[in-house]
Formats: C-alpha cells, structure tokens, sequence
C-alpha cells in the first residue's frame, strides 16, 4: 500500500512545531523515526492532513547529566543510545532494552520518544484496511466492538514497547511541551491502560525528554525479553528489574519490577515487590514473588499466545531477573 | 505538493521533486532508476530495501524521501568502485551466498554498515547485524561464512 | 570429483557479479514506457455470492483506464490442474461467487499503482453472504455447502500431445462432499498383512499451512503489441514455457503470439508456477487497452492470495515384525485444498509418491482426500506433500522403534530400499544412497552419544538435548508440458560457446551448473560460457523448475547438446588431421592425437574448416532430454499407476536440539543432512541449496505457521508470520553421497527441494528423545512442548 496523501511541514523550532499542532489541532501527527507511524499510514489506521516532522528540532536530540540527572532528549535514536558512553556507563540495562528493540534496521531510525509513545497492539487492529474491512470496525478504529473480547466499547490492545520498564523501575519522568507550556509527569503515570489512548499524551503535546535519576550505588537494573525469534518480533512478555542491594547484608533496598506485552499499559508487579523488600534474597522467595507477579498482569488474547503462556513466561523471567541482578545462584 | 530535495546518491548530487508521501525506496526504484534495493513487504520487516543513509543500515521503504534531503544514499549500484567490486561482494559471490539475489542488496549494506563501524567481529555479532534482513534461500550460512571471511582479511 | 575439470567444482555463480551489483533485473524491476499499473479488489468474505458490481465511480477517477470484472471474462477458465477427472476450476476474476478471502473480483489498471489503490474503495459490490465451511471434516459433512457446484469439461496437456491414458475413466468423485480429489492404492492385503504383524500401532498426525515467503512478491509484466499481434510477458515463475502454454490458452492466442522475456525470479519454492490471476489479468488489460501493464502483489497478497502449503490430517496404521521390519501400513490422508483444487489433487498423490520410494512395504493401502474449504488456496511448496507424509511416518517409525526397545536407525537400515529395487508401479531405483545417507547422517550427529533413549537416566535438568533421524526422497524430473527440455550450443570463433537453454533462475543455480555440464562436456572453462536463458523466443523447451527436473532433465540435454558441438568439433579435426575420432583428445580448446600429443589443431582452426569446408557451418550443437524418457502415458494420480520419474534424490536427516523445559522453546543445535544428488553439479551449489531447505524445515517444523480463524489470515507479514532469521541458523552440515545415477549428467539427480521434508520428524523425534513428550502437529511451538510437558507430569504423578 501507497502512503495516504498528507502535508509534510518541518518547523525549524519547537515553538513553531508547537504552534502547528495548536492550530491543526486533531488533525496532525508528529513524526520522529517513523518507524511505527509509516506502517500505520499505510494500514490506513491513521489519516492526518498533516505530518509534522521533528528532525529540525535540535533540543530534542542530545544526552547529557547534570547535579545527577540523565536527561535524554526524545528524538535520540536506539542506534544513538547504544553507543553513548554516558548510557553505556551509567544505564547500562538501558543499552540492552535499547538492543531489543525491533532489528538494527528499526533501531537506526527509532527514537526513545517514539518508542515510549507507541501505540497498544492487536491482531485485529494491526492489519491492512481491507483485512479489517472483513468485520465490523473495531473500538480501536472508533467502532462499538472489541473482536478479542467481544465487549462493547472497550479496548484491550496491549502496550508491547520494550523501553518503558526499564525506565519505569528508574524512575523516570518525561517532558511534554505544548504551545501553552511544559508539564513534567513520573513515566509510570505517562500510560493510561486505554487500549485506545494509551498516553497521556494529547494532540497539541510533543514528548521533549526524559529525565531520571542517575542510578546510585548499589542500583542495577536490566531488561529481559521473551520473543519467538531473536529480532524484529515485539515481546510477548518483557520484564524490567531495577534492585538496590544493600551489599553487606544482602538485603533488598528498593525493587521495581515492570512488565510489558500484558496490558495496555506496562503493569508495575508491586505486590510481588513488596514480598521482596527488606528481605534478604532468597531463591524460595524469589520464586514466590515471581509468582505473584504473573498474577498481578490481566493479559488478553491480543496475539496468538495464550494469558497462561504469558503468567507461565512472566514469573519466569522475573525469577530470573531478579536472581541475576541479586548475584543469586540458581 | 512537491517539494525539490538534493541529495547525494552513490557519490553523486541529485537534485529531483518528490511528493511527501513518496518514500526513498519509491524514489530511488521509480524516479533514480536504481532498482538495486528492492520492495520485499514495504513495512520495514524484511530488509530487503536496505540502503545505507548517512552511513546507517536503513529501511528505505520507512523513510520520507523528504527526510533524506541533504543526506547520502548508498545502494548496492554504488559499492563498487573504478569498476572493482567491493570486498563484500567478491566475498559474497566467492562463497556462494547469493542465490536469488533477491536480499542480496539489502544484506550487502547491512553487512557494510557493521563492518564500517566495527571490523572486530563475533559471528554471533555477525548474525545480529543482518537480523532484520530475511533471506529465504540460502538459510544464512553463507552469507555468515561470506562476512566472517571479510571482517577477518580486514583484521589480518 | 577430481577426474573433471568444471562440473562438480564450487565455482563461483555466473550471475553473481549481476545480483550482487544490484544490476540483475527481476521481474518486479521492469519497467516499460507507458507502463500502467494493476491492483485487485478482492472479497474479503470467505463465501459469498456476487450480486452486483458497480464500477461507475471507479473509471471516473483521474488515471484511471480500465476497471474489468468477472462478467467480461466469464469464460475463462484455468488451474495448474486441468484433466479430464479433474477440470479446471479457476477464473481470473469471480463470476457468481467467491470461495476465499481475497478470491479476486475486479481490477483496476491506472496510470500509478497508487491511482489504482484508491480506485478500488470507489467499486461498490454487493454481496450475498453465504454459509462457509473452515476444514476438510466440515466440508465433507453431508449437508456442507457446495463450493463448486457447476462441473465442466478438462482438457489436459498430454491430451493435447496425443498421449492418451488406456485406462482412465472420468467418474464424479462421490465419495464425499467438496472433494476436489481423491487417490487411492493398494497393493498386497493390508488387513492380512496388519494381522501378520507382532506389533501395530496407529497414530494420527497434523500439519499446518505454511507460505513459500519467496523474498520477490509475485508479479507479472504484460505488453501487448497490436500492431505485430504479439504478446510480451515477463513473469517471476518456475516454468515460462508452461505459463506461456496456459495463457496462450487462456487467452486465446496462438502460441507463437507470446513471448515469455527473461528476468530472474527472486525464490519460487513452489509458489509461482500456478497460472494466476495476476498474469492473466495484466495481459488481457494490455490487449484490451494497448498498453503495457504491471501488477505486483503486495506482501499481503502474496500471504494470502497466491499460494500456501497443504495442511495434512494422516491417520498411519503400521504393522512390523518383533526386529521391526515394516509389514504392513494403512495411510489415510487429507488435505485441506482450500478455495480452488491449485495443486490439491496431486499432493494427496505425492504424499504416496514421497513414501513409497524409501522403505519396502509388501502390504499397503493408501487414500488421499483433498478438500474444498473456504480457506485459501493451497499449492505445491518445496517438498509437496513430503514434508507432511515424513513428519508422520519417521515419527511413528520411532514410536515403534520405542515401544520395541529397538534403535530407530537400525529398524530404518531394516527396512529401506536400494539400488536395483523396481518400485510397485514399475520406476526403478538405479542409484539410491539411502543406506549410506542414514550411517552418515547418524554418525554426524554422534547418535550413539548423543541418543537420549538408550541414556539409563532419565532427564532432569532444564535444558535437555536429544536427536532424531528422518528419511526423504524426491523425484528428479516427470512428465509435464513441455515433456522435455532441449539446449542449443553455439560456437564463437575463439571457441567459447553460448549456451541456450529454457531455464530459468529463481536462485537454485541452473545457469551456473548448465554452464558447468556444457564447458566440462565441450572441454572448456567455465568462463568461457555465455549463457542465454529463459526467453520463449530466444530459447528452446525447458521442463521448468516445478518436477524437480533441472539437473537431470535439462542437464542432459545441455550435456547432449554439447557433445553434439563436440561430435562436429572432432570430426573437422580428425580430417584437418588425417585421423579417426577415436584417436583423438581435448584439452585446452585444443584438439591432440592421442599418440601423438605435439599435433594438435585449435578449435579456432576446427571451426575454421567447419565453415569452409562444410558448407558454412560454423558448429552449433543440439539436445534434448524427455522429462521421462519411455512413456506412452501419463501416469494416473488417482489410480497412483504408470511410471512417474526416472531418478530420485535421496537424503537422510538428523537433528540435535535443545529443550527449554521451562518456556518449551525448541533450538535446533545442529542438522546435519546427508543427501544422494547423484552427483553435485557445483558442489557449493549443492550445500546452499541443503542450507536453505534445511532452513526452510527447520521453520516449518518449529514457528512457521499460517493462522487461519474462519477463513482469515492473521499473520500476512513477515513481522507476524515467523520464519527464521540469521540468528535462528544452527550448526549445518551437509555431506553428499555419490552415486552416480547411470540416467543423469555426469550422474547428477535432484537436489533443491528434498532435503526440506527431513527436518520435521527430525525435529519431532530430537524433542521426543530430549524431554520424553512428542508433538504431533506442526509447528512445534513453546505452548504445545510445555503443555505435553505439564500432562506427562500430570500423568506420572
């Protein structure tokens, strides 16, 4: 399928990019990467009179830390953080959600904004217009009907970015920007659990930057993913861990886990956390909070894999997660 | 509403007006004549239209031919030089890792793009770069053995 | 090997400096001035009657020069099928119904494909939608609705040559409802045989619909030209002279009016030789407007609406002896053919056809259904019907080896043919490597080490290895239009050579090895044959790609072809010399006495005379091959009689994998496939071929899966559709058995398409023998290893 016709416009600044999405308010797209957006276009499950283009938009790009905190411009490419020493140094598990996603060919083009804003997934949203022209239109598409469930006005599609756990358990807040201001909100309350809004985000908003603390001692944090093949698949479960140790007693300080692929939005497993923290590490209770965590994840049929098949990978990779990080053999 | 883009392809100043919703893929196929990278699914998952922009390994059918105004493109057509083809594709042809050429293209710079950047390789390094371009033939071994061989002369 | 100067050497392919350089023009890289472009509006109902169609808004649309419809066209009728006992049953474009999601309905041919796209949302049709039917059992059902209700008249191309079948009775198939075919054979008394045996076992088998994933989309150029009355075609297919003789037909031109153009094929595997819409719509809208027009399919389309895998139900009842020697077995085979016959009717015959030839089977019967349903249509794909027919009999073949305490490969070493064996309906195996394949193979893979199920522990630990073996074979060319191939050799003054011949590149390397059989034959090198291929016009019959039959069919009449240049080369010299032929030999492009060695003419010089002295014949060779060299008829699929091919490729597989025992994830350490080709024509040639099957099973046996709910497919991507990727590559080996077959070029037979069904019982029987638990229906995923995991568990405990 051809791209659908559309006005291209490149502000030189984010106030003019700003004041475009103002004024055609509903009617525009930002593109960063394109990477998600293009083939969107193409599907016809998107139809803006205009793409706004943030190639221009020089703030937006550039990683830096200042009085400890990591600032990451939006339109930094994955490709970009991989190979950034401040990343690589400090944010380590960072550099390997960063190599999940997509293949090295997405990961030239993707940004850290695009793929924290990525539309929720369904297999029956995510095909052509003339495959979806076979059934009624979905709620996701601004129909009645959810095929998944068959429930009436609701939307389960399911959040499956590989980046916002990771950054989630980090405690990172993003920037949005918007010709009336600035508002800064915690990533963890960026998503909404909408199937069909999944961001906070609104249509006159540009997502600038995320910031986070740079981990302290004692802070580690990584990204598992389960997929059927080593590339271009989303997950069907992926799960970040961030653990602060206390070293001499063992102890479990602070713990974040956060999971993705099993909701419309990535699902924080406090409770499993909870079972965790101040205790000393131990593989029994870790195997219990992994099992917990697979029980706080609602997954709907949205892909081929089966809800079990997701707990059964969840609370695997979570015991696995948490035993790595917590130097725990297994 | 056409917009005029100049950019630089296979070495070359290119000045031509595209549509914005043309991509580089359709503009290098249809309006360049270089039909070297190739649509194999047009949704940016099969790496067969693979080109180099700015250096990078990217899906040309996901990108703007807008956005590639003031960039280099390289494709397969340029890799040669003075009429000697590069070490990758004397590698590739030399170990038998074309068959319908199809993906050719696309895994020839790839493979540059890795090797550009890295000339130190693993093969699991080398399956990894070339992950996001599919091939149906030749079940990949080639194709390694072909990479490994060059990434391994640029190391000696 | 070292007795020859080109054949058999991996010298490097002659059209890599092209596909490499990004210069080899496939079928989707031409481009023609004043070129329009085609897309289909397609029902997205699996079954469902046309009322009406209005394309009024449509051809009022700016670029927009035709918009055709079924109506137009009603008469045309296709398929790659088309006999007597079974008719053609396609048509370009609906008529009164459609049968799948996708089934064509009308197109548009516009200045730019993207004018066409839109186009299509403006054509309004109305449809009646009726009840569809998803699988063989439920389209079998008594009161199923009929998908094809009106029968007609088949001719076939044997007829048409003048091949009659002496027995051959068309009967209506009234065994069961929707059937689009059924074959059926027995020899010897299986009920008989089965209570002879000291153990029988019956199981049942599935597998799923899997897609070719040929990395071009298919695609078709027509130009017709008016004024000469001549049609140009460039098609990305597997047999130009078989295309060119059904659109000819089709279209209601002479022969000689079509010309099939060269372009390469970027992979067929199976999937480009039906005659599809595409093409014939493409050439008709260029006669119809003057025009040439391009239709590509985008890769949504070619998921859906070319070709996909039959899905096979085999239900197998096997009888052996105590020591394993097989007695007896009763297959029952069904095949979900989906909308349209494709190649329906001959899978259920080849899933016969792929099993008879390895293991000795005194009392058998066989029946093979294939059925209409409301899914897409299904078509040959590398291996048709072997891949299916293996997966059952290796995995069962192994349950019994189990359950009698006996190892798989000696109960196989039991029972497998040999050279000299003349199978039931008369072919004879004159070279046949199998036992030698299955002892490579089992020592490639360490299996006595390596072999869990003589190991005294069971397993424990999380990740488990185990291995399996499986057996295939496949033919080396049959009868089919054209019959035969033939090539013509022609002789440059410095005594190179063009090669002509029919062939055509869809990356198997025929261009390559026929320049290698030619050059070794004529006592030249490599690079000093051109070749010219692919062209109707241009170039003489070719069998094509689809029977399996490059190497041995059209190898032979190359290796004819040049020994005829040969012949004529010798003779000018043995009079330029004053000698007899026999006293003469070649090296070099030069011509010796044998005796004495320092008189010698040139083949510049022997040609030279050629022309001169014979009446300005500057040497040009002939060949030809048949596609089976004694027949008077064709052989029966129904009836599984006749002769079917001269030669098979053999090979034997085994895999090593690793079980996940706590997600079910399957990895294929290692493949090691021994495989009989006869002889490798191009030994590098030959490992990429066995790569790429091996690839293509392993896929197919692990994550490769069509997913189909009521008729639709969900995955028609390669994000959603998972074939394997470079990382997925497991350690391959591939070993070749040399055994000359007396019928084939410098003994060469099949190679390119066995070596995929191998991989599937395999697999199976490597994660069987890993973790205790088999899978019986492919694709083996994670899910289905962890839930036969959890039962097993259930059941100890």
């Amino acid at each position: 399928m051809h791209l659908p016709r559309f006005q291209y416009q490149e502000p030189g600044s984010l106030a003019e990019a700003l004041a475009l999405l103002a004024e055609n308010q509903g009617r525009c797209k930002v593109i960063a990467g394109g990477t998600d957006l293009l083939v969107a276009l193409k599907q016809r499950r998107h139809l803006p009179k205009y793409l706004v283009s943030l190639d221009k938009l020089v703030p937006l790009k550039g990683i830096r830390e200042i009085d400890s905190v990591v600032t990451i411009g939006a339109l930094t490419t994955m490709a970009e953080l991989i190979a950034a020493p401040l990343i690589q140094d400090k944010l380590p598990g960072l550099v390997q959600a960063a190599r999940e996603v997509g293949s090295p060919l997405h990961r030239s083009l993707a940004t850290i904004g695009g793929n924290l804003c990525l539309d929720t997934r369904c297999r029956f949203y995510n095909q052509s217009s003339f495959w979806r022209s076979a059934r009624p239109t979905c709620c996701k598409m601004g129909g009645k009907v959810c095929h998944v469930t068959n429930k009436q006005n609701a939307c389960f599609a399911t959040y499956a970015g590989d980046l916002a756990p990771l950054l989630i358990a980090l405690r990172a807040s993003v920037k949005l920007a918007s010709s009336r201001g600035e508002r800064v909100l915690p990533l963890d309350r960026f998503y909404t659990d909408n199937g069909r809004h999944p961001n906070q985000a609104q249509d006159t908003e540009i997502l600038t930057e995320i910031q986070m603390p740079a981990p302290a001692g004692g802070v580690t944090g990584t990204y598992k993913k389960y997929r059927e093949r080593a590339a271009i698949d989303f997950p069907v479960v992926g799960v970040a861990v961030a653990l602060q140790m206390d070293q001499p007693t063992g102890t479990c300080r602070d713990l974040k886990i956060v999971i993705t692929g099993a909701g419309s939005r990535p699902v924080e497993a406090s409770l499993a956390a909870q079972k965790l923290l101040g205790q000393e590490l131990r593989s029994e209770l870790i195997a219990e909070a992994a099992t917990t965590a697979a029980k706080e994840i609602r997954p709907v049929k949205t892909s081929h894999i089966t809800p079990r098949f997701k707990r059964q990978i969840t609370s695997l990779l979570v015991e696995e997660t948490i035993k790595e990080l917590g130097g725990i053999d297994r | 509403m056409k917009k005029l883009i100049k950019l630089t392809v296979n070495g070359i100043q290119r000045e031509i007006e595209v549509e914005p919703r043309q991509t580089l893929l359709e503009v290098l196929r249809e309006d360049l004549g270089l039909t070297g990278a190739k649509k194999g699914c047009n949704q940016g998952e099969c790496g067969a239209c693979t080109v180099l922009l700015d250096g990078q390994a990217v899906s040309s059918c996901l990108v703007l031919a807008v956005r590639a105004h003031g960039k280099t493109v390289l494709t397969a057509e340029g890799l040669a030089t003075d009429g000697q083809l590069h070490a990758l594709q004397q590698a590739f042809i030399a170990h038998g890792a074309v068959q319908c050429g199809f993906c050719t293209s696309g895994m020839l710079l790839s493979a540059k793009a890795l090797l550009d950047r890295n000339p130190h390789l693993t093969t699991r390094e080398i399956e990894e770069s070339i992950d996001g371009n599919i091939c149906r033939c030749t079940g990949y071994v080639k194709i390694i053995e072909a990479i490994s061989a060059v990434a391994q002369n640029k190391n000696s | 090997m070292s007795q020859y100067n080109v054949v058999g050497k991996g010298l490097p392919r002659v059209d890599g400096p092209e596909k490499v350089t990004g210069k080899a023009v496939f079928t989707v890289d031409v481009s023609l001035p004043g070129m329009l472009h085609g897309k289909f509006l397609r029902s997205p109902h699996p079954h469902a009657k046309i009322l009406n169609i209005d394309t009024r808004a449509a051809e009022q649309l700016p670029g927009v020069r035709a918009v055709l419809t079924g109506r137009e066209i009603a008469d045309v009728r296709y398929a790659f099928v088309d006999t007597p006992r079974y008719p053609a049953d396609e048509q370009p474009l609906a008529v009164d119904k459609v049968r799948y999601i996708g089934d064509e309905v009308a197109v548009v041919a516009a200045e730019s494909e993207a004018i066409a796209e839109e186009a299509l949302s403006l054509i309004k049709v109305e449809y009646e939608i009726l009840p569809a039917v998803f699988t063989p059992e439920e389209a079998m059902q008594p009161d199923a609705p009929l998908l094809h209700e009106n029968k007609f008249t088949g001719t076939s191309a044997w007829e048409d040559w003048g091949a009659t079948q002496r027995v051959n009775t068309y009967e209506t198939e009234t065994t069961h409802r929707n059937l689009s075919g059924r074959t059926f054979i027995t020899f010897g008394d299986v009920e008989q045989g089965l209570q002879e045996a000291d153990y029988v076992r019956e199981d049942c088998f599935q597998t799923a619909a899997t897609a070719h994933c040929a990395m071009e989309p298919h695609a078709a150029v027509a130009s017709y030209d008016p004024i000469e009355g001549k049609l140009h075609l460039w098609l990305s297919t597997m047999g130009i002279f078989l295309k060119r003789y059904n659109l000819s037909r089709a279209l209601k031109l002479p022969i000689s009016r079509v010309r099939v153009h060269h372009s390469y094929a970027g992979g067929a595997f199976g999937g480009k030789i039906d005659v599809f819409p595409y093409e014939f719509c493409a050439a008709y809208l260029s006669m119809k407007l003057g025009l040439p027009v391009k239709i590509e399919l985008d890769r949504e389309e070619v998921f859906t609406t070319t070709r996909q895998r039959h899905p096979i139900k085999i239900h197998l009842k096997t009888g052996v002896k105590k020591d394993g020697t097989i007695v007896a077995q009763d297959v029952k085979v069904i095949a979900d053919n989906g909308g349209y016959r494709g190649s329906g009717s001959i899978v259920i015959f080849l899933c016969h056809g792929f099993s008879f030839p390895i293991y000795k089977v005194p009392h058998y019967r066989y029946e093979g259904l294939s059925v209409y349903t409301n899914n897409p249509v299904r078509g040959p794909q590398r291996g048709h019907g072997a891949p299916q027919i293996r997966f059952a009999i290796d995995s069962q073949l192994d349950l019994i080896s189990r359950e009698l305490g006996l190892d798989p490969v000696e109960v196989m070493l039991k029972n497998v043919r040999q050279k000299g064996d003349v199978l039931p309906n008369g072919d004879m195996l004159n070279s046949c490597g199998l036992r030698e394949s299955i002892q490579e193979a089992a020592a490639g893979i360490n299996w006595p080490e390596k072999r869990r199920q003589f190991s005294p522990a069971p397993a424990q630990e999380r990740f488990r290895r185990g291995v399996g073996i499986s057996l295939c074979a496949m033919f080396s060319g049959a009868m089919y239009y054209p019959f035969a191939s033939a090539a013509i050799v022609k002789l440059h003054d410095d005594g190179s050579a063009t090669l002509y011949t029919g062939a055509q590149e869809m990356g198997q390397g025929c261009y390559t090895t026929m320049a290698q059989v030619l050059a070794e034959e004529l006592g030249i090198e490599l690079a000093d044959v051109h070749v010219v291929a692919g062209d109707t016009e241009l170039t003489p019959i070719d069998i094509g790609s689809f029977l399996s039959g490059g190497a041995l069919v059209t190898g032979n009449a190359v290796k004819l072809a040049a020994a005829d240049a040969r012949r004529q080369l010798l003779e000018c010299a043995a009079e330029l010399l004053g000698a007899s032929v026999e006293q003469l030999q070649v090296r070099e492009k030069k011509i010796y006495l044998k005796q004495a060695p320092e008189r010698f003419v040139t083949y510049t010089q022997a040609i030279q005379a050629s022309v001169f002295k014979r009446n300005g014949n500057p040497i040009i060779g002939t060949g030809s091959y048949k596609g089976y060299p004694e027949t008077n008829r064709y052989p029966s699929l129904a009836k599984g009689k006749g002769l079917f091919t001269s030669a098979y490729g053999f090979a034997a597989q085994t895999a090593e994998v690793e079980v996940d025992t706590v997600t079910g994830q399957v990895k294929l350490l290692k493949a090691v496939t021994f495989h009989d080709c006869g002889f490798p024509l191009n030994k590098t040639i030959v490992e990429g071929q066995v790569q790429g099957c091996v690839s293509m099973g392993m896929g197919q046996a692990l994550s490769e899966e069509i997913i189909l709910e009521k008729g639709q497919l969900f995955n028609p991507s390669f994000l959603t559709y998972r074939l394997p990727l470079a990382t997925d590559t497991p350690e391959t080996i591939d070993g070749l058995v040399s055994t000359l077959e007396p019928n084939g070029p410098f003994g060469a037979k099949e190679v390119g398409e066995g070596s995929v069904a191998g991989m599937t019982a395999a697999i199976a029987c490597a994660v069987h023998d890993a973790t205790g638990v088999r899978v019986d229906n492919l694709p083996i995923t994670p899910e289905k290893v962890l839930r036969a995991l959890t039962a097993r568990e259930k059941a100890l405990s």
